[in-house]
């Protein structure tokens, strides 16, 4: 009786297990051989292992550019949903009133509700050329401002669409952190700025941490935000694969540009995890 | 160094909806160890978390060393606090915990160093000054939160069921440390409890709260002794109660629970008509027998046997029972159940209760 248990467990886990080796791990390993070959080995016979495309990124400045545009636009991104969410899921987080609590909820919940590609359009109607917030400066007297086709349109429409993921991160890590540690805190001599400095912002730490690579992860592999509020203009690591695949036909670049962006994320989940372990001081996190 | 609390009609209510502290008066002597004692829901937390400027009072004043600091925030108030389940910080050391208060007064590393040794010295906790929170007893996570509170050596000392957590045993030796160490750094204190026990053993007065309101404001001999309403006496302790008339009897009063039941009172009550009596199960005289000159005649109904004492239910005439605590004084086994039995008590030992 005590054995059929794991053994239970185990067949529960079995689903996920299969989805994860069929649709993860399969085709990320798929994506590696690729990257080290000449070709597509299903149409093409006379296909030779490489490392021509690996070479191909570290030799042209382009690629470190798009590099750089990519992991600038993720860091740009994380650092603004960060000081925006913390607050307003501290308040989430501390709230008394079931209503208030709800409705806030309810705010951060919607905009999901609205696919991306609708939200991005949204934001092309305000920001282009000749789009509202430009109507309203000329109308104005004031000189048109580029919002758009540019790094900071791409931000903003990825800060737009990636804060409920921080805010619902760090509120569900906030409220589990006693309310009463902050007021003994307080009841020691800190003023309320200072008990949250010194008490719950570093116990938080965690969830800035979850929040951060969660939105990191997500900007960094955006696509359709980039080329929508970019206009192409920008190239980022996803616009450049998706045209290696489907305009250049050259799915061993693409896998090898895969794959960069891959190492590219985990290198700064790593580093990220451990500057902000030994900021807080919180050896275990590491 | 020790402050004078004082709250003159404080009253909080939440969202206008019933008050959980209703127009409380009271005034907390420089030195006292005093409880707030009372059922859960009775305000008893309410009220400490305004002495400690956690709430603000809806109406109301009050005054610490005279000093109205009904709105002065929490941080500029120079209390410690206990809180019940310790709020130590968990990404802290014990030595982190201790100086946080001396470090938000800006006091130099050294004389930190100092005063944190002195105050873990003082709860008997030296040697574990590098361990977290996590890696340390209930027992011990009481002394640190203990040590922080009074390491800034306040004016007043606040504590929110601080021993709740912890075993019988524990709770018992950290009774004593607690009232020793308070007197021995003379700072007020105020206790919040719902166990009457603590609060008699420790307390030098007790406030008995019950539904946000002040049933009685007394000693520990008082609260237990003379009852000031039917709430205290049925909460404090064992014991019996009895609702009658007022009539009279021979040169005094007498309370009729019942036509058969008519006990002597000790003087005429201030109220007449129905009144409500207490009489404490310890303070009842049981002997084997009739006799003639006891106040009531019984049939012992059970015997609990508890080793120091035997608890008698007695029955009464007119249907009425009585709880009867009887010293084991040693002479054998306690009464079969049917055994007849006169009880009686000195007069003053029937208190009589406000409803």
């Amino acid at each position: 009786m005590s054995r059929a248990v794991p053994n239970l467990m185990g067949l529960a886990l079995l689903p996920s297990a299969l989805f994860f080796a069929l649709f993860f791990f399969l085709p990320i390993g798929l994506m590696a051989v690729m990257s080290f070959l000449t070709g597509n080995p299903v149409v093409m016979p006379n296909v030779v292992a490489t490392t021509r495309h690996y070479e191909r990124i570290l030799e042209d400045p382009f690629y470190f550019e798009v590099m750089w545009t990519t992991v600038r636009i993720g860091l740009w991104t994380t650092a603004i949903t960060l000081l925006l969410g913390y607050p307003l899921a501290h308040l989430m987080a501390r709230v008394k009133s079931r209503s208030l609590h709800a409705l806030l909820l309810m705010a951060v919940l919607m905009p999901m509700l609205t696919g991306i590609v609708v939200r991005t359009f949204a934001w092309m109607a305000l920001l282009s050329d000749k789009g509202v917030v430009n109507q309203l400066l000329q109308g104005l007297g004031f000189a048109p401002m580029q919002l758009m086709y540019n790094e900071f349109g791409i931000v903003l429409g990825l800060v737009h669409i990636y804060l409920p993921f921080m805010i619902l991160t760090l509120t569900g890590v906030i409220g589990r952190i006693d309310e009463r540690l902050e007021q003994a805190a307080q009841n020691l001599g800190a003023s309320p700025i200072r008990a949250f400095v010194e008490v719950t912002l570093p116990l938080s730490v965690p969830g800035i941490l979850a929040g951060s690579l969660l939105v990191f992860a997500l900007a960094i592999s955006a696509y359709v935000t980039p080329i929508l509020m970019g206009g192409f203009q920008i190239m980022t690591l996803p616009i450049l694969i998706y045209q290696q695949i489907s305009a250049n036909f050259n799915i061993g670049f693409a896998a090898a540009l895969g794959m960069v962006l891959l190492a590219l994320s985990l290198v700064l989940v790593v580093a990220y995890n451990h500057i902000l372990a030994a900021l807080s001081g919180q050896r275990d996190l590491q | 160094m020790s402050a004078r609390i004082e709250l003159s009609a404080v009253s909080k209510s939440y969202d206008g909806g019933a008050r959980a502290v209703d127009a409380i008066d009271m005034t907390i002597e420089p030195g006292e160890f005093f409880s707030l004692l009372g059922p859960s829901g009775c305000g008893k937390t309410t009220t400490l978390r305004m002495i400690a400027g956690f709430e603000t009072p809806t109406d109301g004043v009050i005054r610490v060393g005279g000093a109205d600091i009904t709105r002065v925030p929490a941080h500029k108030r120079d209390m410690g606090m206990v809180f019940q389940n310790y709020a130590l910080f968990p990404h802290r050391t014990v030595r982190e915990n201790v100086a946080f208060g001396l470090r938000m007064r800006g006091m130099a590393r050294a004389a930190i160093a100092r005063k944190v040794d002195e105050a873990l010295a003082m709860v008997a906790l030296t040697g574990f000054e590098d361990r977290r929170p996590g890696q340390l007893s209930g027992g011990q996570q009481q002394r640190v939160a203990l040590a922080r509170a009074i390491v800034i050596q306040p004016r007043v000392l606040l504590c929110d069921e601080p021993l709740g957590a912890l075993d019988k045993k524990l709770r018992q030796s950290m009774q004593f440390e607690l009232k020793q160490l308070q007197k021995t750094l003379g700072v007020t204190l105020v206790f919040v409890t719902h166990d009457q026990e603590e609060a008699l053993a420790m307390s030098d007065r007790i406030a008995v709260l019950n539904g946000g309101k002040v049933e009685q404001v007394g000693t520990p001999v008082e609260i237990y002794d003379r009852p000031a309403t039917r709430f205290v006496a049925d909460f404090i302790g064992d014991t019996n109660l009895f609702r009658g008339e007022i009539v009279p009897a021979g040169a005094g009063v007498a309370l009729k629970v019942s036509p058969e039941l008519v006990l002597p009172l000790p003087a005429a009550p201030a109220a007449s008509g129905l009144v409500s009596v207490a009489l404490r199960p310890e303070k009842v005289r049981l002997a084997a027998g009739t006799d003639a000159n006891a106040i009531t005649p019984g049939t012992v109904e059970s015997a609990n046997f508890q080793g120091g004492h035997v608890l008698y239910r007695v029955a009464l005439p007119g249907n009425r029972h009585l709880l009867v605590q009887s010293r084991n004084d040693g002479s054998g086994a306690p009464l079969p159940a049917g055994a007849p039995v006169s009880l009686s008590w000195a007069p003053a030992d029937l208190v009589i209760l406000k409803d």
